[in-house]
């Protein structure tokens, strides 16, 4: 599938634009509402074929600090990628664990790592954080950082 | 009663029998590793490896009994001094008795119920894992070791292992008359040892230890006494049941093709050991019911009308 | 038989890297078990924001041992994509050298590591000691056996020269006749096909589900492996099999290491026949322009995923870095089902845990 049909498609189940990243090979990026993820996700998985998520990376950019930014990478013959926005103080996402059971480890670290609350699932336990951390989410910008 | 204690505690008893059992753990050591490309231990390190277990801390997790645990491997090594008595060594037996077959493979029963026991009161889940284990495993393959020692008794119409071994100078080894027996012997001493491919109940990989994972300092020593002590006993029972030793006019002679044989069945412990991965226990307990007790029965049959 | 809890981990003989498993058994039977991961987290990606794009070089060789270049290399390119720069032919030869030299090294330690499982500790020595042979060739090339040092920014840090080269070649060779015989060993030896075959299969479908990627979904029939399929230089100039099979357990998992094992060493022929002339490293500036970039790239356990974003300083401003082992591990708890105690090693060795990597 191109990039033209895909966003049509895209289009049809969730509303989109386009961008462009810059790269080595081509990797598309589509922008997607977070209300819409989980229907978008269940087109992918069950009508398009495209299963195969490779990661999910967070950040939040100095220009837009006050939002954190959610990419999820995915791969088919070549490189697609998601993304969603979330306000920080409101860091909720739809849970896709029941489509693409594969996430839930990346769900985990997302949330362990910059305090994203994924909602419909029962229980997020940290991945690789140790029980007794306390210093909050330590890959969110603080205060100190440029 | 002083000639008694020599033979109690020097020859063939005690010093005699911990000296060979040192030596065939040298003589199994240095051949693994020299099928597995490296160089092996120097002589003396079994012995080495002996003293410096009794100078270790001995120690066992709460809950676990500390006089069942001193006491089993000892009762284990008086069973298998005790039952290496009775074994001609190159012809020599101060103790044999019509029926000691019966009793050595009673005795040699008896450090597996020690191992069980010491996994049950180790307390620790390995421990009793590879107790549970040691016991499944014990019921596949003692059924066929004991119908395949029974064809040379047969054969020879002497449950006297001296006796045994002297009806071979008249008819030959006779393990040219029962290889399959042989066969299943030498799978049936390879599970009783405990080694590769049958060491399921110590596994390293799925118990770490087995039963004796708990095991420390004087404790463990005795162990490995008893598994060293064992495999020679086991050894010797083997080739007194199997080969024998020719009449000749030399004693030393006879003495040399004493420790030729035992050579021979170390190196083909050594050789299985090395060249086959471990059964799973289920896979052991088709084999040793399914293979093994036919091919033992038939054997036996064999012998029967032979003898016949 | 009563329900238990065998604790493998943090430590147990059976683990390289501290994991945590309980498993629940009863009897010889397994129930299923639950996983806890953590235990050599350092926070490479939060490490990586404070440090240099050059000094990041070094942070990220350090993640794992066994697929060390191949992180650098992924990382080095990303960064060379957000530079602009295309590094000189042969030393993208290099870099690829260097990915199926371990690859090769990381599947003979692997057979080492299930051969011992197993209990057959004669193919675990024969097989390392094929290692040591690979780790002298990585040594001779680099300087180093483990941790080669062997990227930098814009090319790699050292060159073959002709004699170097022979070197190598002679001892591709002998490698190529002893590793043939260990390969050959494994694959008709009966004990480890009787321990492996039809051990925890794993369907196609959750492969998918799962996102598993690397030979575990290889060996259920999923055609995937980024060397062809969205190829670095210069894999795109090269020939090679990627190897499937159709069964999904613990043997095809087998079978496929070890063919791959044959085709990497073919590899590597081709890569020293194949390599050009010419300089080795191209000078790149230290401030790195803004920019964001997505590197795939197939470690010997699959694809490894490395997302770079850059505000034209020297510092990156993210890396994610997503590893093959994290996918496999959640394919744990489902293989532990329906299978022996005496399966658990199998099952832990099939996917090749690599936990520097997962953890990071």
């Amino acid at each position: 599938m191109n990039e033209e049909t895909m966003l049509s498609k895209l289009k049809t189940v969730a509303g989109s634009e386009v961008v462009r990243l810059a790269t080595v090979r081509n990797e598309v990026v589509f922008s997607i509402p977070v209300e819409k993820w989980v229907d978008v996700v269940s087109a992918l998985v069950e009508d398009w074929g495209i299963y195969h998520l490779s990661a999910i990376t967070l950040q939040q950019r100095e220009e837009s600090p006050e939002e954190i930014e959610v990419m999820y990478h995915f791969w088919h013959g070549l490189g697609v990628t998601f993304r969603l926005a979330v306000p920080v103080d409101r860091p909720e996402l739809p849970s896709i664990i029941a489509i693409i059971p594969g996430a839930d480890f990346y769900e985990r670290e997302a949330a362990e790592m910059f305090g994203i609350v994924f909602k419909g699932r029962e229980e997020t336990p940290p991945l690789l954080l140790p029980d007794d951390w306390d210093q909050g989410p330590p890959l969110r910008r603080k205060e100190t950082d440029d | 009663m002083l000639e008694g204690l020599f033979y109690l505690l020097v020859f063939p008893g005690l010093g005699f029998q911990i000296t060979c059992g040192l030596a065939f753990e040298w003589v199994d050591r240095k051949l693994l590793a020299r099928f597995q490309r490296r160089v092996g231990p120097r002589w003396y390190q079994p012995l080495a490896d002996l003293i410096k277990l009794f100078s270790k801390e001995d120690l066992l997790p709460t809950g676990a009994s500390d006089s069942i645990a001193t006491i089993l491997p000892l009762v284990s090594l008086a069973a298998v001094l005790t039952a290496g008595l009775y074994i001609p060594m190159a012809g020599f037996t101060p103790f044999s008795f019509e029926g000691d077959l019966i009793v050595i493979l009673f005795l040699m029963s008896v450090p597996t119920l020690a191992y069980y026991l010491a996994g049950m009161a180790s307390v620790g889940i390995y421990s009793i894992l590879g107790g549970a284990r040691s016991l499944l495993q014990y019921f596949s393959y003692e059924v066929p070791l004991l119908l395949a020692l029974s064809g040379p008794a047969i054969l020879s119409g002497s449950w006297s292992v001296a006796d045994i071994m002297a009806s071979q100078a008249e008819l030959g080894p006779f393990i040219l008359y029962q290889p399959v027996g042989f066969g299943l012997a030498v799978a049936g001493l390879i599970g009783k040892l405990k080694r590769d491919p049958l060491d399921i109940p110590k596994a390293t990989s799925e118990v770490v230890a087995g039963s004796l994972t708990e095991f420390t300092g004087t404790k463990l020593a005795f162990w490995h006494l008893v598994m060293d002590v064992q495999a020679v006993v086991g050894i010797f029972l083997l080739i007194n049941l199997y080969f024998g030793v020719p009449a000749v006019y030399s004693p030393w002679l006879a003495v040399l093709i004493f420790v030729g044989e035992a050579l021979l069945m170390t190196f083909v412990l050594s050789a299985t050991s090395a060249v086959f991965a471990r059964l799973r226990i289920d896979q052991l307990a088709g084999l040793g019911w399914r293979i093994l007790v036919p091919l033992g029965l038939a054997q036996l049959l064999f012998v029967i009308f032979m003898g016949v | 038989m009563t329900k238990t809890t065998i604790p493998i981990g943090p430590q147990h003989p059976l683990l390289k890297e501290p994991i945590s498993l309980n498993i629940d058994i009863s009897g010889e039977d397994v129930l299923g078990g639950s996983l806890r991961i953590g235990y050599v987290h350092r926070g490479i990606e939060r490490l990586a924001q404070e440090r240099t794009y050059v000094q990041n070089v070094h942070l990220i060789e350090r993640i794992c041992g066994i697929c060390s270049h191949v992180h650098t290399t992924t990382y080095c390119y990303a960064v060379e994509s957000l530079l602009g720069v295309e590094i000189p032919v042969r030393a993208q030869y290099i870099r690829a050298l260097m990915c199926e030299l371990e690859r090769i090294h990381s599947h003979l330690l692997w057979f080492g590591i299930l051969a011992k499982h197993v209990g057959l500790e004669m193919v675990f020595m024969h097989s390392w000691h094929n290692r040591e042979i690979v780790l002298d060739i990585m040594e001779a090339l680099s300087g180093g056996r483990v941790i080669h040092a062997a990227n930098q920014i814009g090319g790699v840090r050292f060159d073959l020269d002709a004699e170097r080269e022979a070197m190598v070649r002679n001892m591709l060779h002998k490698l190529e006749e002893q590793v043939g015989g260990v390969l050959d060993g494994i694959v008709h030896e009966t004990s480890i096909r009787a321990r492996t075959r039809g051990v925890a299969p794993i369907t196609a479908e959750q492969i998918r589900q799962y996102c598993v990627v690397g030979p575990v979904a290889r060996a259920s029939g999923v055609d995937v492996d980024m060397r062809r399929d969205d190829p670095l230089p210069p894999y795109d100039r090269l020939d090679f099999n990627v190897i499937t099979h159709q069964d999904g357990d613990a043997w095809a998992r087998t079978m496929v290491r070890v063919e791959e094992t044959r085709e990497s060493l073919k590899l590597c022929e081709m890569i020293l026949d194949q390599m050009p002339g010419g300089p080795v490293t191209t000078r790149v500036s230290r401030k790195v322009p803004a920019g964001e970039t997505v590197v795939r790239s197939e470690a010997p356990r699959g694809e490894v995923f490395y997302y770079l974003r850059s505000v034209g300083s020297d510092h990156p401003a993210r890396l994610k870095i997503r590893t093959p082992t994290l996918a496999a591990l959640s394919l744990i708890p489902v293989q532990l089902s329906e299978i022996q105690v005496a399966d658990i090693p199998v099952v832990l060795a099939g996917i090749d845990l690599c936990i520097a990597c997962a953890d990071r």
